[in-house]
């Protein structure tokens, strides 16, 4: 017994990093816990460092205050110099962390740590007054964190006992099992649903919708018994070309109106925005969305009345983002 | 998901709105500032003696960039000063009598009475200089204390150039009793003054006593016969006034004046009038304009005649106009120096601060219709500069106030008001008469009564001088002098040939800190160098204020300050019932922050010897850079939340702030008090301060207040606030603080600063979210916060293009200021300004 006791405080998980006073993940003030790792392939990944649930190593630039330390630090011989900054070989980097280490600047940042459930709570119960005062909480996003259930159900059962209010943010694809669990202490469901269509949705995301879908009445199921205790709110991400299009609009629409119901409470479609750029090139990554513009305000005002007039409750319907600045 | 990209609707610069007539014009043309044909510039008076002169240098101590004008300004005020002829005894009055004789000679028999077009409030010219009145003989005595060698001016300039800081006997900064004014009127005053002066034995009434209350006797008239004067100009016009609405309301103005400030107000019109002439008589008194002369609880004592003429039918925009004037005349106190400009720094905030609102006797709210009124007030009036108003929270603050606050936020460039913490604010008010032995003068029957005077420090009020802003001192002096073993790290150039001066021992003999084998010895030296520059400050200050205490008496407000006339003291000799002088402790993040490093790279990890850091150091980091950068990056930093660090500041805190208490004035047995404010000197001192261990390279800002270092709270607004709140004491475990649970370390308060980005506010659920913030702050946080909404693509913008941006307020340090009326050096700090991302 004391051996497992000690087996679930050591249980660590890998996770990107916390934001306090977060705004957008759910009610009120609310810590959210960008976990590393996700199931899904979205072509428009707003997260690209969340993708892979091993660590990685990342070069900020503008940060470098070209010592050289990390070349010296490498072992692998991952890194080298060129004349627009450091490269690194990932098929020879293993995220030792050597360089981050070595780096005097923070420019070397290890994307990925693992951290215990002791350490991640006593980090999340410090806001504990803001999220009282606002009905916040903990908000668990990533990522993907049902990706890592042991610890995930671990973190969401201490923090319950502390008294902190819990929102699990999903894309929907676990087996229904482990949703089940991580529902059962959650107060709130983020879902994601991104595409109705489900060539589409293999097209854009990698994925069948088959199985968000059936979790999606798995989570309906278990908001319904809870009797009001917990919370479901839909998430729609608007990305031009993609998600954004009439049919696919009030097709979630539509769906969520005759299978989820009163269920859920609201349905949030949050527009494109292009921030993630830098983090793509970090990654050495290339992103189909780099010279995609920023919605319009026309186009936003469209979306929002395809969704109001898709047959879910108008009233629940919440477009949120931002939209091109216009001159 | 951050938003940078955003609607430019939500950066609509705040104009003013719905203003009357009257008022739009009267702010209109305040606005045109120089070319203006009236205008409240100083006028200086003299007593024509040759020896005569005006300027009170030691009221300027504490503005650095003022050092070098002292003889000009000393001089320029001499040669233009007016003579006015003198009582036949003049010379016979011991200086006080002399001194109110002279002030009230030269406003109401001198300086000219005027009534600007639609104004309902007399009483516009308050700007003056006046003559010290002094002897050839207290001159000559004067001058040598001032200027002679070892006097307070050589003394202020070391203390200054050698970096650790600016003291100085400053005026204002205070809350006179106005409550009492309104109620009883001068009247009352006068009458107390007698009765004491009666009670005075014949010796006594020989001695500096009767003098004193001589002197007070003649000041409790000012006002009266002042209002006199405005009277008969307000007659004047009366027959000349053409438009009949206007002929009703000069007659008015002149019917109050025949009763206030001399006799208590019976309505709100009158109340307003007797508020302002008084106030603006201080800063005649004290030939200042504006130097945190507050007005305390105004929407407490002016509420009853709020009531009383809204219920005998009063129009309440009407009652909202009259404090709409109130308003401009506050700024003309700007006027003083009009010509000469000086936008940066000393004419940018005087902070006439009035407090709304917070926490009343049994622990109620003490909101009320004229809360509201002066919110929608500054809400109108706004953008402008004075009165500063300071909103007082409190666990009971009611949502309705909790949403108007947020609306003014949201509406708003940052918040057009101070927030103060009424928990937080009167546990360290109770700490404080612990500490000074008053708890018959402050007690859990009265705490509640205080309020911030200037921009943030918490007094009690109508009987409280706390000085401030007298004592400025860098804590990191202390760092450097460990560094060192007693020596300037620089050498500081002398002013005439530009060599370094010698270094001689300033500090404490520590030792080589190479010697120190463990961060407690590294430790102990640091408390014994914090032991030393604070002794040096008090023995600095104590040099201005026992001058100020001999030649430069305030009789007039003395008579505002309870205390005064029972012990026949005048208020700068110690007279208030509650002295105190307050050390506002600057740099304090840059100093834990450098603590941290120290440890951490010398001691903890060591990553250098101590000799190589204090090479790099003395190299000002070139050639250290890679050092330079892990002191930046990668050690512990205060702000984060951090228990470790936070730990370490709390320790800094509780050294420093329990050394303060053991120091008194000699001169005036004034006992001094921690707090921290830093108005710019985190930005003047980032020149003259040696380079320190947390990173920071000579010339870079040193840390604001209590707040965390520029760019270290990188954890985000809640983290930032709970580590103000534990390093100010934090919470008792057992519930048991000084205020219900509440510990302050600060009874002046520390200033805290957090800039948001404004999509915080884009819509109510998200004000929602605001608002629990603020009782967040409440539960966790310090003393008062000033919120700045920012973003840098629209500063940019304004730097640009000032044209455009006339109105755009920035907050610094407490006290506001046009952004584009300020030096390069400040907007492009405010742009570097990290601006928390919210979403």
């Amino acid at each position: 017994m004391e051996n497992m006791t000690e087996a679930i405080a050591t249980l660590t998980g890998t996770i990107l990093h916390l934001q306090r006073l977060s705004t957008e993940d759910g009610p009120g003030i609310r810590t959210t816990v960008f976990y590393k790792g996700c199931p899904l392939r979205c072509a428009w990944c707003h997260n690209p460092e969340s993708l892979l649930l091993k660590p990685e190593v990342q070069w900020i630039g503008n940060r470098c205050i070209g010592c050289d330390s990390c070349l010296e630090a490498c072992e692998k011989g991952a890194l080298s110099k060129e004349v627009d900054g450091f490269q690194r070989d990932r098929s020879l980097c293993e995220a030792c962390g050597d360089c981050v280490r070595a780096c005097p600047s923070g420019a070397m940042e290890m994307l990925g740590e693992a951290i215990s459930v002791d350490d991640m709570v006593s980090e999340l119960v410090k806001d504990r007054a803001y999220f009282e005062k606002s009905g916040g909480g903990v908000t668990l996003s990533g990522g993907e964190p049902s990706l890592q259930p042991a610890f995930t159900l671990e973190l969401m059962k201490t923090l319950k006992q502390a008294g902190v209010s819990l929102a699990l943010d999903t894309c929907g694809l676990c087996p229904p099992e482990t949703l089940v669990e991580l529902v059962a202490e959650a107060d709130i469901v983020l879902f994601d649903l991104k595409l109705i269509d489900d060539d589409a949705h293999h097209k854009w995301t990698g994925v069948s919708n088959t199985r968000i879908l059936n979790n999606l009445q798995v989570v309906k199921k278990e908001i319904e018994v809870s009797g009001g205790s917990k919370r479901l709110w839909m998430r729609t991400p608007l990305i031009p070309g993609a998600t954004d299009t009439r049919e696919n609009i009030q097709g979630i629409g539509q769906y969520l109106a005759e299978k989820v119901g009163a269920a859920a409470e609201r349905w949030e479609l949050c527009a494109f925005n292009n921030l993630c750029r830098d983090k793509y090139s970090r990654l050495d990554m290339a992103w189909a969305f780099a010279e995609t513009p920023l919605m319009t305000k026309e186009n936003l005002a469209e979306v929002d009345q395809w969704a109001k007039t898709s047959g879910f409750d108008p009233q629940r319907v919440f477009v949120t983002g931002t939209a091109r600045l216009e001159n | 998901m951050s938003t940078l990209t955003v609607d430019k609707t939500r950066f609509a610069i705040k104009e003013p709105k719905s203003l009357s007539d009257r008022v739009r014009w009267l702010r209109d043309y305040y606005f045109e500032g120089v070319k203006r044909r009236w205008s409240n510039e100083f006028t200086s008076w003299t007593t024509g003696t040759p020896w005569d002169f005006q300027y009170n240098e030691l009221s300027f101590y504490i503005v650095p960039e003022t050092y070098f004008y002292i003889p000009t300004f000393r001089s320029s005020f001499k040669q233009t000063a007016k003579p006015v002829a003198l009582h036949k005894d003049f010379w016979s009055w011991n200086l006080p009598e002399r001194r109110a004789w002279f002030l009230k000679e030269v406003m109401v028999n001198y300086v000219p009475k005027e009534i600007l077009p639609g104004d309902l409030l007399a009483g516009a010219r308050f700007n003056v200089i006046t003559s010290h009145c002094l002897t050839e003989k207290e001159t000559k005595e004067y001058d040598k204390l001032v200027k002679g060698k070892g006097g307070s001016r050589e003394a202020m300039l070391w203390f200054h150039n050698h970096g650790y800081g600016n003291t100085g006997a400053t005026s204002g900064h205070l809350i006179p009793g106005y409550a009492r004014i309104i109620q009883e009127g001068w009247v009352a005053v006068n009458a107390e003054l007698k009765a004491c002066y009666e009670k005075l034995s014949d010796e006594e009434k020989k001695g500096p006593k009767g003098g004193q209350l001589r002197a007070m006797i003649t000041s409790s008239t000012l006002a009266r016969d002042l209002a006199a004067k405005y009277r008969e100009k307000l007659l004047a016009l009366v027959e000349n006034e053409p438009d009949i609405a206007r002929k009703t309301e000069l007659q008015t103005m002149a019917n109050n004046l025949a009763r206030v400030p001399w006799e208590p107000a019976r309505n709100f019109w009158e109340a307003v009038q007797s508020l302002w002439l008084t106030h603006m008589l201080v800063m005649s008194d004290e030939n200042y304009p504006g130097p945190g002369v507050s007005f305390g609880r105004i929407d407490q004592f002016l509420y009853p005649l709020w009531e009383a003429s809204l219920s005998s039918g009063m129009d309440r925009e009407f009652g909202k106009d009259i404090l709409k004037c109130m308003w401009v005349h506050c700024n003309t106190a700007y006027d003083g120096m009009i010509r000469t400009g000086g936008n940066q720094g000393i004419t940018a905030g005087y902070g006439q601060l009035l407090t709304l609102a917070g926490v009343g006797a049994a622990g109620l709210d003490m909101s009320n219709d004229l809360t509201y009124a002066i919110l929608e007030v500054i809400d109108e009036m706004s953008p402008i500069l004075e009165p500063k108003p300071n909103v007082r929270l409190h666990r009971g603050t009611p949502e309705p106030l909790m949403d108007k606050v947020v609306e003014m936020i949201a509406s708003s460039q940052g918040a057009p008001f101070l927030l103060n913490f009424d928990e937080r604010s009167m546990a360290g008010m109770m700490l404080e008469a612990r500490k000074a032995g008053v708890q018959h003068l402050i007690n859990t029957t009265n705490v509640h009564e205080y309020a911030p005077v200037g921009c943030l420090e918490n007094t009690m009020v109508g009987n409280d001088r706390s000085g401030t802003v007298d004592d400025n001192l860098n804590l990191l002096k202390a760092v450097e002098l460990t560094l060192t073993g007693g020596y300037d790290m620089i050498p500081v150039k002398d002013g005439l040939t530009g060599l370094p001066s010698k270094l001689t021992l300033d500090g404490a003999d520590t030792g080589d800190p190479a010697a120190f084998s463990t961060w407690e010895q590294f430790w102990q030296a640091y408390a014994e160098q914090t032991r030393r520059i604070i002794n040096l400050s008090v023995e600095t200050y104590e040099k201005s204020e026992a001058i100020r205490a001999r030649f430069f008496q305030t009789p007039y407000l003395s008579c505002l300050v309870k205390g005064c006339a029972a012990s026949g003291k005048d208020i700068n000799q110690g007279g208030a019932e509650l002295n105190f002088v307050t050390v506002e402790a600057v740099t304090y993040a840059t100093t834990v922050d450098s603590l941290l490093a120290v440890k951490h790279l010398v001691f903890d990890k060591q990553i250098c010897t101590m000799q190589e850091l204090v090479k790099a150091l003395k190299a000002n980091w070139i050639g250290y850079e890679k050092l330079q950068a892990i002191a930046i990056n990668k050690t512990p930093k205060y702000g984060r939340d951090d228990d470790v660090a936070d730990e370490m500041a709390s320790q800094v805190m509780h050294l420093w702030t329990e050394e303060v208490w053991k120091h008194k004035t000699n001169s005036t047995k004034r006992q001094f008090r921690p707090g921290m404010l830093s108005w710019n000197y985190w930005i003047s001192y980032s020149d003259i301060l040696a380079a320190s261990p947390d990173g920071r390279a000579k010339g870079k800002f040193l840390s604001n207040a209590i707040c965390p270092s520029n760019g270290a709270d990188i954890k985000g607004p809640t983290a930032n606030v709970n580590s103000v709140g534990k390093v100010m004491g934090g919470k008792a475990a057992d519930g048991k603080g000084d205020w219900a649970e509440y510990f302050n370390v600060l009874p002046n308060g520390g200033s805290h600063t957090i800039t948001f980005n404004p999509s915080i506010l884009r819509d109510p659920e998200h004000r929602d979210k605001f608002k629990a913030f603020l009782r967040g702050y409440i539960e966790n946080g310090g003393s008062a916060l000033q919120i700045n909404m920012l973003n840098a693509d629209l500063l940019r913008d304004a730097q640009k293009h000032p044209e455009d941006y006339r109105h755009l307020l920035v907050r610094v340090t407490g006290y506001n200021a046009y952004f584009t009326t300020i030096g390069k050096e400040l907007q492009d700090e405010i742009i570097a300004r990290e601006s928390h991302q919210m979403c």
